[in-house]
Parts: C-alpha cells; structure tokens; sequence
C-alpha cells in the first residue's frame, strides 16, 4: 500500500510538476533540444506565405519583417522612428500607388524594426512595386538594419533586395499541425523524422529553433478571398 | 460490390470496434439528445442557394448532440468527436439534413481505406504508462501517452496512431481526434459537416462548398486534467435551454479549383470566401426523446433541389450505410426507403 501510494505521488509529480518545473525547462533548452537538434537535421524554413496558384490564396497575404537595428540602445530606436515619421507623408502615397495593400504597419519590438502588411498578388512585385515607389523610405530603414549596407540603394539592387526582404519575412506556421510535418519534408527531404505522430512536439520545437520568430497560421480574415482592388469597387471609392 | 453488401460492410466493421456496442442502437454516435429549434437564413443566404431553407424565412429544425462512441456507456467527460446532426422541416414537407461533428475533417478518402482504418481501430487493452516511460517520452519530446480514464481498460488510440503514421492522409484526423476534448456544453463547439456539397444559386450558378455550425456561446472544453465527469451534457442542455436559447452561425466556405473536393481528409485553406448563411435557434429539449434522439434516422445524402452531392467517396457511401443502419436498428424510416 506505502509502495502503491509513493508510485502515484511520483506519477502525479511527473504528470502535473515535472514538465512546468524550471529543473526541466532548463534541462530541455539546454541539454535536450541541442542533443535532438544534433540528431534531426531541421533548416530553417522559408518566409512569406506558401506559393500557390489559387485565387484564394494570393490576396490578402501577410508580410511580416523583423529587421534587427545595428544601433541597439534607445538612441537607435528613436532613428529607426525617426525614418518612418520623417517619411509618412512618402509612405502613404507609395501605398495608395502600389495599390495591393490592405494594411501596412511598422512596429518597434525590442531592438528590431517591423514592417507587418497584408497585400495582393505575388510577394516579388510587391517589392518591385514598392521599392519603384517609396524605395527611398525603404532605403532610409535598411540603412538602420544590421546587413542592410549590402543591398542599397535598393533602385540599383532589385532582385537583391527582394531576397534580403524574403530572407527577413517570417516563416508561416501552417494552420494545420500536420502541414508543418509536410513543411519539414519539402525543405529537408528528410521523412524519417515525421513518420511518428507522437514527436510532432519534438519536430515543431526542432523547428521553432531553426525559425526562433514565426507567424502563428495564416491568421483570420472577416471577408477572405476579396482583393483590394474589389472592395474599394465595391464600396464605390475607387482610386 | 453493390451498395448494400457495402453499407453491411461499413456498419459492421464500425461495430466491430465497439465490442460492448448494443443491438437496436446507433453503431457511432450512440449517446445523444434530440433538441427543437428553428432556421433563419442571412439575407445574402438567397443569393448563393436556392433551397428552400435558405430562401423561407424560418424553418422548425430538429436537432442531435450525440457522443462519437458505438458504446452504450455514457462518458461524456471523454476526449470524444461529438456530432450534431440537424433536419430542416421544410414548407413544401420535404425535410433536408446536415450531419456535422466537431472534428474538422474525416480520417480516409474512400471506403477502402474506411474499411482498413476501422480494421485498425479496433480496442486494444490500455494500462498506465509508467512515471519511467512518461520521463522517458519527456526526454524525447514525445507526445504524452494519456492516462486511462477511470474505469477505462480497451482504446482505439494505439491502432489509429499506427494507422496515421503509415498512411500521411489520416494523420490529421487522427491527431485532431487525439486532442479534442471534451466540451463543456454540447452548444459550445463548432461542428464540421466535412464534405463537399454542390449548392446552385438562383441565376444558376454552381458553387463547390462546405458547411460549419459555429456557436454564438463560443467554443471551450473541459480542463484536461481534471477527472471526467461521465453524466452532465444533456442535463447542462436542458438547463441551458429552459434558461435562454441557445444560437449557432451557418457558415459556409466556398472552395476553388485545386481545393480537395472530394476529399473529407483535406481542411481545405482559411482564406477561402466564407458566407455566413443563417442562425439557428434552439429552444428546448425535445420532451419525446425516443423519436427525437433514438428513432430518427438522420442521412447526409438527404437533399433537396438547390444542394447536391459530390463525388466524394465517403459522403456517397454514407448514404447507404445510414439507411442499412437505420433499418437495422428500426430506425424511422427515411425518405429514399419510402420512394
């Protein structure tokens, strides 16, 4: 009966305390997570969202870039703050051109600089489109972000900077938990690692190291499937 | 094979994997509550289809929140798939049914791989995993394998996790189906009816589309790791009915070209245009339980002019499987045996 009581009071422990307790929180990030990483071989995935033919899916896209600042004080943020204040006036009128984009937003998170907008069409020509018409505000941004030296001015380095903007979008978990399995074969061909249901926490901790910053599904939208284009016509406001 | 040595396939094989199932009862789905209410279409409901339920201005509906198991045995705090399947009584006197459950999608693509998969999920006797062996799966960040629930000796769960890892398109389900839960209500969870239909719009346009109820009370489950309670979801119902109705939105997503459609295994994306097509209110529990929960034998296939079928594999092969199972179990008969 003592031996039958100390079994449950050691399985409530493991099933209750033992995962939340920081013992194990610190043994999982630091002696776990390297190890399965070690073994697993996960690459980072892509950012911007998953290429597709369908209508559906190329309106209404998300873009989501996290651009660490060089300057990391204060000081550098209120410059990064500075960049978009000075400039609303450019950046409005260069949305309002490109005419694809349903929200745009920039945000300061820590010491990084983020550009989150929802937009039509392919992600490419966006960039082309935006770097033709507010490329100047853009450049004075990038000129803030660690690694942006290499693709200004952005006029003299299209394709270049188009990739540098991928490369700094946020890869989209999808909204199914096992597309991100999917996800893991197409970018390392690698089956063995998704053939047990039961490590999907594993694959998905692997991934989230190899991506440390992602967006959580392709998010909800109250009319999906309609382009800017259709509800200004819809609405009768035209360009 | 003709369509009913198919449908005694079907029905037995689900029966096969409840081994306490009883005779002259639902071989899934066994436990439920028949509730009363009515439809109201949205105003653009019209505009998409031309059935009558979405063109009249209100329509009685008879509804029944079920439990997925085959077992006689009523274990509602049970990670479970609920269903709830709804019949629209229509002006004309024809009837029209929508069977939906709050899984998102279904576990095969066709009745091969329904007959296989059921194969699989036969009971298999179930024991506690050792505190060793959870620290065990801890160290590999494997999902945990869940406790027995008290009085539980036999699940599914093994089988159909073996099942999903040999064959990707059940994958989903299968974990979705693992992590369900219980609701706390059976009026907040949405309800998927999973399959394509083919609804027809007034200017005679055809559109492939899906179905879910979504609960105006929200969606929220019980706290896993509080001990289930077997007994509480009809009895919560009346209580929450004899109080104040109860709502669920009728949304309707509209697929495209390379969606899956007739695939009940593929969710088809989020971004598709989604149509909210009426509200249904639900009154009271119906005071007749043996003809509103037992003797009423829902069917998917049950359709009127405005919505069809799609070639989707499993929905055909609903439609036999229910009319077998309802003779079976005499059942009230349902209109495509009276024709």
């Amino acid at each position: 009966m003592a031996a039958s009581g100390l079994f449950d009071r050691l399985d409530q422990w493991v099933d209750r305390k033992l995962p939340k307790s920081s013992f194990f929180r610190f043994v999982a990030a630091h002696i776990l997570v390297p190890f399965w990483a070690s073994r697993t071989s996960i690459k980072p995935q892509p950012g911007g969202p998953r290429y597709s033919v369908q209508a559906g899916d190329n309106v209404q896209r998300m873009m989501n870039l996290i651009m660490p600042l060089k300057d990391k004080s204060p000081v550098g943020r209120a410059f990064a703050a500075l960049a978009i204040a000075e400039n609303k006036d450019e950046i409005y009128a260069g949305l309002d051109n490109v005419g694809t984009v349903h929200f745009a937003r920039f945000v300061i998170v820590d010491d990084n600089i983020c550009m989150f907008s929802v937009y039509d069409g392919d992600f490419t020509n966006y960039i082309r489109d935006f770097i033709a018409t507010i490329g100047s505000v853009f450049d004075a941004v990038v000129e803030l972000v660690e690694g942006g030296e290499d693709v200004l001015p952005s006029e003299e380095n299209v394709e270049k900077f188009i990739d540098w903007v991928h490369a700094h979008d946020l890869y989209q978990v999808p909204d199914t938990a096992t597309d991100v399995l999917r996800d893991q074969e197409a970018v390392n061909g690698d089956t063995t690692a998704t053939n047990d249901l039961r490590k999907l926490p594993r694959d998905l901790i692997l991934q989230l190291r190899a991506n440390p910053n992602v967006s959580l599904g392709g998010g909800y939208r109250a009319y999906p499937g309609y382009s800017v284009a259709q509800v200004r016509q819809k609405f009768g406001i035209g360009w | 094979m003709d369509d009913l040595s198919l449908a005694k396939q079907l029905v037995a094989a689900i029966k096969s994997d409840f081994p306490d199932h009883k005779e002259g009862t639902r071989p899934i789905h066994t436990i439920g509550v028949g509730v009363d209410g009515y439809f109201e279409p949205s105003d653009v409901a019209k505009n998409y289809c031309t059935a009558e339920h979405f063109v009249a201005s209100r329509v009685p509906v008879s509804v029944r929140f079920s439990n997925g198991s085959g077992s006689p045995v009523q274990h509602d705090g049970w990670s479970d798939v609920r269903g709830m399947a709804s019949r629209f009584h229509l002006p004309s006197g024809a009837k029209t049914d929508l069977i939906a459950m709050t899984l998102g999608e279904f576990f095969v693509r066709s009745t091969d791989e329904f007959l296989d998969f059921t194969n699989s999920a036969r009971q298999t006797r179930i024991r506690k995993a050792s505190p060793w062996r959870k620290i065990l799966d801890m160290m590999q960040f494997k999902a945990p394998q869940p406790d027995p629930y008290p009085g539980q000796t036999a699940s599914s769960d093994a089988g159909t996790l073996d099942y999903a890892n040999k064959h990707r398109f059940a994958q989903l389900g299968v974990f979705q189906a693992g992590t369900i839960g219980a609701p706390v209500s059976y009026v907040r969870a949405a309800y998927h009816a999973v399959h394509t239909f083919i609804i027809t719009a007034p200017d005679g346009v055809r559109r492939p589309v899906r179905f879910s109820w979504k609960p105006v009370a929200g969606v929220r489950t019980t706290a896993p790791d509080s001990p289930p309670v077997d007994v509480y979801l009809q009895q919560e119902l009346k209580e929450r009915l004899d109080a104040w109705p109860a709502r669920f939105l009728l949304m309707m997503t509209i697929g495209e070209t390379g969606d899956a459609l007739n695939d009940p295994t593929v969710p088809w994306p989020s971004h598709r245009v989604r149509v909210v097509m009426g509200t249904l209110t639900l009154t009271n529990v119906a005071a007749d339980q043996a003809a509103a929960s037992e003797r009423i034998g829902f069917n998917p296939c049950r359709l009127v002019p405005g919505i069809e079928v799609s070639d989707d594999p499993i929905l055909l092969a609903r439609r036999h499987a229910y009319e077998f199972s309802q003779a079976d179990r005499k059942a009230d008969l349902c209109p495509f045996q009276r024709s």
